[in-house]
């Protein structure tokens, strides 16, 4: 999954798009929401979900329940 | 003698007329009869344009009276679209069943469509539907100068800026037809929720001073010549057929640095946690997200200067505080509390505590309230997350119930015969509406969002088309309790009456005070 597509299914569900950025490392993006969520999305595709909202973020992206690096 | 009389008589008389004249009602001055208002209630729904609920209201300026022009939309080159983008991944929110999915809204012809259309999609207005951009930037790219017919071109969501619904049988439908409802009532400033709840109590932009310079930096967008659009980028779909719309940087700031979409409150509860080590009652400053506390002048801070009684009630809002967020309910809205982002109202200050109150879950606080007799002269609800009518989090029915209940307990209020209530919306959540709004200054007006006044004053079943914006409600209530005017009321009556426009109204058109 890339960032692109996270960033179309968590705001179809109403949590704005808030910050997007390559991430420290340089290789892969970070997105933060308005709910609190923090999405790290690796452009090998990982994607790891963590902040307030994480746990709606990781349900809306079917990502496993307890947030981890996939 | 007799002759020095009368001069002396006619100079009183003179004299009599003068003083007389200056306390006549000047044009400006608060309409007679204002004072018996005593409580001012604000309800801040969200995320509806006008045409998406009251599209059809007997004697409003709705769809039917629309142009051919401005009900077709148009491709980013500026062609008329042969037909509407699909919905991009459905139109219902992720869950719905049955859904509505992408293929099912392939070849909508380009005009609005009505998502509760017993012969269409048929989606009831209790189902939560997909949600739009509805960004600074591209609500400016959206209007078009005021032709409103690059809704879809510039939107996320493909055919959905064009969906509106039958509200004919909802409880608030039936409070508009009772009282007054506004049909000319827009949006204080483009964009989202940030931006506009931010003009609902300062009628400004929030800034964020230093922000190339700051961890923000990279959220400053890029604009090009016109200054009141996005740069595109050059990997961008070229049609509105081919996908969403792409940008160079699509942020939070302008280029000079006044924060116009979503950035979060420095004090909790925020949508940041606090700094690892650091005071528990604040957002990390260092998160790029985190906006500096604003000390521009509120209407809190005005309506405290004259001692008028006040307060923002927040659905849910003890409740965040005390177990944290959770979604569906109450689904707390950070950036949906504007106090929490100045300096005057920061944790620990008697007027954070005296004037941000807790609403309640489901308002329940606020209704208590509102039943003893115990509202401050000034009041604004803000319902929680799940009763707010949002797209892709909430649908429109229970945030209609639940509002329609708050008005009915209002009804029964002890402060009901001396009480002004309005209901309005935010924004228009990306959604396409047809007027288009008045030419004014930078910050807006935006789209055009339903309005609808309560009060035993209100003149019964009436549409009332006075030009009015969010800002408006902050003219009722500095006219109301004479207080200082906010400048950017100041500075959008002045480029209102620069463009040529009708002078935006305060409220009082939908009302007999005599």
């Amino acid at each position: 999954m890339d960032a692109d597509r996270i960033v179309a299914l968590v705001t179809a569900a109403g949590i704005e798009l808030t910050d997007r950025r390559r991430n420290a490392k340089g290789d892969g993006w970070s997105l933060s929401f308005a709910s609190g969520a923090t999405v790290e999305v690796g452009d090998d595709g990982s994607v790891r979900a963590s902040g307030k909202g994480a746990r709606t973020v990781t349900r809306l992206l079917d990502l496993p329940t307890a947030p981890r690096s996939i | 003698m007799k002759r020095t009389l009368w001069l002396a008589l006619f100079s009183s008389t003179l004299a009599l007329c003068a003083a007389a004249a200056a306390f006549a009602a000047q044009p400006g001055d608060p309409p007679d009869g204002i004072s018996k208002i005593e409580t001012v209630v604000v309800i801040f729904a969200e995320n509806r344009a006008f045409d998406n609920l009251y599209g059809h209201f007997p004697g409003a300026e709705g769809i039917d009276k629309a142009s051919q022009e401005s009900l077709q939309q148009r491709d980013r080159d500026g062609s008329v679209l042969s037909e509407l983008p699909p919905v991009w991944d459905g139109l219902t929110a992720k869950g719905v069943t049955p859904p509505v999915t992408q293929a099912m809204t392939e070849h909508l012809p380009n005009a609005p469509f009505t998502v509760n259309d017993a012969k269409g999609f048929n989606v009831a207005l209790s189902v939560t539907t997909h949600d739009l951009w509805h960004r600074y930037y591209q609500n400016q790219m959206q209007i078009n100068g005021g032709k409103n017919d690059m809704f879809v071109a510039w939107a996320d969501s493909g055919a959905m800026p064009m969906s509106n619904w039958d509200a004919s049988k909802t409880d608030m439908w039936a409070v508009a037809q009772k009282y007054v409802l506004d049909d000319h009532f827009f949006m204080g400033g483009f964009g989202g929720s940030f931006f506009n709840h931010q003009w609902l109590i300062c009628a400004c932009a929030p800034y964020y001073a230093n922000a190339d310079k700051s961890p923000a930096k990279p959220s400053i967008s890029v604009t090009d010549d016109s200054g009141t659009a996005l740069k595109i980028a050059d990997n961008s779909p070229k049609s509105a057929g081919d996908g969403i719309p792409k940008f160079v940087s699509d942020g939070n700031l302008t280029p000079d640095f006044y924060a116009v979409n979503t950035m979060q409150p420095p004090y909790q509860p925020s949508g940041n946690d606090p700094a690892a080590g650091g005071d528990p009652l604040l957002a990390d400053p260092a998160k790029p997200t985190t906006l500096p506390p604003q000390t521009e002048p509120t209407i809190g801070d005005m309506l405290s200067l004259k001692h008028v009684s006040w307060a923002w009630y927040s659905g849910a809002w003890q409740y965040t505080l005390d177990h944290g967020n959770h979604t569906p309910i109450p689904n707390f809205q950070y950036h949906h509390q504007p106090f929490n982002y100045y300096a005057n109202y920061a944790p620990g200050t008697e007027a954070r505590r005296e004037h941000l109150r807790d609403g309640g879950v489901g308002g329940a606080s606020f209704i208590q309230a509102i039943d003893d007799g115990a509202l401050p002269q000034v009041s604004f609800y803000k319902p929680q997350g799940n009763l707010n009518e949002h797209s892709g989090y909430a649908d429109i029915q229970a945030g209609d119930h639940h509002i329609a209940d708050v008005i009915a307990h209002l009804e029964k209020s002890p402060q009901w015969p001396h009480m002004l209530v309005v209901v309005t919306y935010d924004e228009n959540g990306g959604i396409w509406d047809h007027v288009a709004p008045p030419k004014a200054d930078r910050w807006g007006p935006g789209t055009r969002i339903p309005a609808i006044i309560v009060s035993p004053f209100a003149k019964h079943g009436y549409v009332d088309h006075t030009p009015y914006d969010t800002t408006s409600i902050l003219r009722f209530i500095t006219e109301r309790f004479e207080l200082p005017v906010l400048r950017g009321i100041v500075v959008r009556d002045r480029a209102v009456a620069a463009n040529g426009e009708p002078p935006l109204g305060d409220l009082t058109g939908g009302l007999d005070l005599n």
